[in-house]
């Protein structure tokens, strides 16, 4: 507890290029240029892939690899390979690694959608991308807001980690504490990360709530509470 | 960068067994450890929480929603937090990568025993079994699907997770990054990283493989 | 015997689903329980093995009160079917229907052995036997699901809705089933279903149900097409019903003349069709010793004359039967079963059946209809069954 004393109530960590404002921003800026870069190639590519059904192979391997791929070590050897001071090479392995839960989220949304309510667009008369767009997306949406949501949160956990190879942003309160082994330092940045993971996947939340139909998300609760 | 390639073969002989505590396949073996022990662990709380959560639901949205949480905490901000507990020892990536094991495989056992068809089940306790017994010969085995498919995500997580516990020295195979990053040599990371990644194909095709001797009566359902 | 003692079952939210129902299942024949959704059968139903209790009322199962004998104990001597079989996914089908066996403690050889007797008597080719569920068709799970309700002998099979979910080709094959093993086994059967015919087809007593859960009539099938108790039952009988009566009248009863010269026949003595100027003229037969009353008449509307053929197992013609010969027995017949037809078939005899009257008031009263002479007719029952 002392330690959180120490950290933020010392007003040298909140001002200048060492302090929480700037870390913040350093770690939004970068988690957002990353999140909506993977974002505008995973969801169209799941939507694609979802609907046509081909290229799902591609898929299931990104949904694995992802998982094995430890964050560390493509940072580093990213970085090493391409040379640092620029900010291609840490944004990256954050995309690459943002990538995949979009990805398999959005097509299991689109694959997943009732089979009858697709019959039922193209029988009546709908064209393939309006069949897409119209009655596929709509329903696959809570789907591909959780794989955006799990991307965001991926985000966020990697460019805390990216401290290590110099990025800024809250992780360097724990990579620096680390290093200097001044304890409140790096307890003071785990708080400011949980903190802001918390307030993502509390925006996720809340976009859910707005974003999806009711006539969607209720039904799923249902058909969850028809299945215990 | 500076001519160096990409592998070093000759390093990795040299340092694969040379008895320090940094070779690789001293690491290899704490990776497994620091890696398997979490999984472990967290299958054999996760079982008898999750069954608490199925037989008294008002449980499980409040440990849901715990899990939930804990699982979006970057895995770095979780051994920061623990080292004033655990110090720079194994148990500080133990423990918390237990909790991710954790937030991974209560959902599986509840959704496994929640997948046990209602008809099965009815049958089962009108044929007379008792709860302990059905609860053992039926709705576990057929519940075990799931729950491996849970447990593959947590096993081959876990393994990929240690690594960051480099970052307080305790990160097996995650340790040869830190040693190629100061050196600016790219062998240690090609070597980590490829390990890690064959450890965690491994694990996962032997939970396939007990899969499919565990319950040969099951058919995954492929999306439409 | 099964004895239903004014149970009620009322559910905390108020809808009530079974109202003060009294009535007895005799031992040794089917009884069904029939009627709309929400008229309480599967309740009722559930209730003789404790998958669900009572609010009050009792159940008496030989004489002792259901709810003083532990439910387990309780489950293992009654056989239960359901819908969707409920097959255990994990294990063979012989393991399947060798599960209360095992419940009961008997050596897994023994166990097994009865399990592939049991298939066998369900029509199971043996091969199944090391086969997964999920490897088998729906009509094949229900008999799986049959087969194992009778692993351990129970003396009671409760059944609800088990052929509902198969196809009707598969489902009339399966009736058929469960109408030979029950005259070879004589178990005390209780069957859910909300399809009229099936009722009729299978039932020795069926016991119509009212939505709210009382009910309505109790009484063989026979007399429930003739004597609806009221105008509930007569609207869920649905149409036909005089015509659908005739199917529990046996052909044997026609007075048959011998087949007149104008009837070519081949050298076999079968039929080819009656004489007229553009060739053989269409003919219907019936059999008089397996048939009813009901395809006989069929069969005068096939004939171009209005003559039925009589005609062996072989397909040998022993006679005609003509429309007035049928009119005689519709005359005997007519409206009611008063003398003639199945004896038992019917689940009730002129002295025991209960009159629509009573039936009829809507307050879940007593149905007496008990099978008494259906359970000792039962052989004859059995045989003589007239198809539908």
């Amino acid at each position: 507890m002392n330690w959180l004393i120490d950290f933020f109530g010392d007003s040298a960590n909140w001002s200048g290029p060492d302090g929480i404002p700037t870390r913040l921003l350093e770690h939004l800026e970068f988690s957002a240029a990353a999140f909506l870069i993977a974002a505008v190639i995973a969801v169209p590519l799941g939507m694609l892939i979802g609907h046509t059904g081909r290229g799902a192979l591609l898929v299931v391997v990104s949904a694995n690899a992802a998982r094995a791929l430890p964050t560390l070590g493509l940072l580093v050897l990213v970085v090493l390979l391409i040379g640092v001071g620029t900010v291609l090479p840490v944004l990256i392995p954050l995309v690459v690694l943002a990538i995949p839960p979009i990805l398999v989220n959005t097509y299991e949304g689109v694959r997943g959608v009732d089979p009858d309510l697709r019959d039922a667009a193209y029988g009546m008369g709908l064209r393939g991308r309006q069949v897409l767009f119209q009655t596929l997306t709509p329903v696959a949406l809570p789907l591909i807001l959780v794989g955006l949501r799990l991307a965001a949160i991926q985000v966020v956990s990697t460019a805390t980690v990216a401290a290590f190879v110099g990025l800024g942003g809250f992780g360097r309160f724990i990579i620096d504490g680390l290093a200097t082994k001044s304890y409140s330092s790096v307890i003071g940045g785990a708080v400011l990360v949980a903190a802001l993971a918390l307030t993502v996947q509390f925006a996720f939340t809340l976009l859910d709530r707005v974003a999806v139909s009711p006539g969607v998300r209720l039904r799923q609760g249902r058909e969850a509470e028809a299945a215990r | 960068m500076n001519g160096e390639p990409l592998v070093r073969w000759d390093w990795i002989a040299r340092n694969w067994a040379n008895g320090g505590p940094s070779a690789i396949s001293t690491l290899l073996t704490g990776h497994i450890v620091m890696a398997f022990l979490p999984v472990l662990l967290g299958l054999l709380v996760a079982l008898p929480l999750g069954l608490a959560c199925v037989r008294w639901r008002r449980l499980y949205q409040p440990t849901a929603a715990l899990m939930n949480v804990t699982y979006s905490l970057p895995s770095l901000v979780l051994f920061s937090i623990f080292l004033s507990v655990t110090g720079l020892t194994q148990a500080t990536v133990i423990i918390p990568l237990t909790f991710f094991a954790l937030a991974v495989l209560i959902p599986a056992v509840v959704d496994g025993l929640d997948s046990v068809p209602d008809h099965v089940r009815q049958s089962a306790v009108a044929m007379g079994f008792r709860p302990a017994r059905r609860l053992l010969r039926v709705e576990l085995p057929v519940a075990v699907p799931v729950v491996l498919a849970g447990l593959r995500v947590a096993t081959v997580s876990s393994i990929s997770l240690v690594s960051v516990g480099a970052l307080i020295g305790q990160g097996g195979l995650g340790n040869l990054f830190i040693d190629g990053w100061q050196r600016q040599f790219y062998t240690p990371i090609v070597v980590g990283i490829a390990l890690i990644v064959l450890l965690a194909v491994a694990a996962d095709g032997l939970l396939v493989l007990a899969q499919r001797l565990l319950t040969p009566w099951f058919r995954a359902r492929r999306s439409a | 015997m099964i004895t239903f003692e004014g149970v009620t079952k009322r559910y905390r939210d108020g809808t009530t689903a079974v109202d003060d129902l009294s009535l007895e299942v005799p031992t040794g024949a089917v009884t069904v329980f029939v009627g709309p959704s929400g008229c309480g059968k599967t309740t009722s139903l559930r209730m003789i093995n404790r998958m669900i209790d009572p609010t009050s009322g009792r159940i008496l199962l030989d004489g002792q009160d259901v709810h003083g004998i532990d439910p387990p104990t309780l489950r293992r001597g009654i056989g239960y079917v359901i819908q969707q079989a409920g097959l255990f996914p994990h294990r063979k089908i012989v393991d399947n229907v060798a599960t209360v066996p095992y419940l009961l403690g008997w050596n897994k050889k023994k166990a097994r052995a009865r399990a592939m007797e049991l298939l066998e008597l369900v029509g199971l080719d043996p091969a199944f036997a090391g086969r997964y569920p999920f490897q088998l068709s729906g009509g094949q799970q229900q008999r799986v699901g049959v087969a194992r309700a009778l692993a351990a002998d129970p003396p009671v099979l409760l059944m609800d809705e088990p052929f509902s979910a198969v196809d009707p080709v598969v489902r009339a094959s399966l009736q058929d089933e469960l109408l030979r093993l029950q005259s070879e086994l004589r178990k005390t059967i209780v069957f859910v279903t909300h399809d009229i015919d099936e009722a009729i087809k299978l039932g020795d007593t069926v016991a119509v149900l009212r939505t709210g859960g009382h009910l309505a009539q109790l009484a063989g099938p026979a007399t429930l097409l003739t004597e609806p108790a009221d105008d509930f039952v007569r609207g869920f009988l649905g149409r036909d019903r005089g015509i659908r009566r005739l199917s529990f009248i046996s052909a044997k009863e026609i007075r048959l003349s011998p087949p007149p010269g104008d009837l070519v026949l081949d050298e076999d003595g079968r039929p080819l069709g009656w004489r007229s100027d553009g060739g053989p003229a269409p003919y219907g037969t019936f059999d008089p010793e397996t048939d009813s009353l009901r395809a006989a008449l069929d069969a005068t509307l096939l004939s171009a004359n209005g003559t039925a053929v009589a005609v062996d197992g072989d397909g040998r013609v022993r006679g005609v039967a003509t429309r007035e010969a049928l009119d005689e027995l519709f005359a005997e017949h007519a409206g009611g079963l008063r003398g003639g037809g199945l004896p038992g078939r019917d689940g009730d005899s002129p002295a025991v059946d209960g009159t629509p009257g009573d039936g009829a008031a809507g307050d879940g009263a007593t149905g007496d209809g008990t099978a008494g002479d259906g359970a000792a007719g039962g052989g004859v029952a059995g045989q003589a069954r007239a198809e539908a």
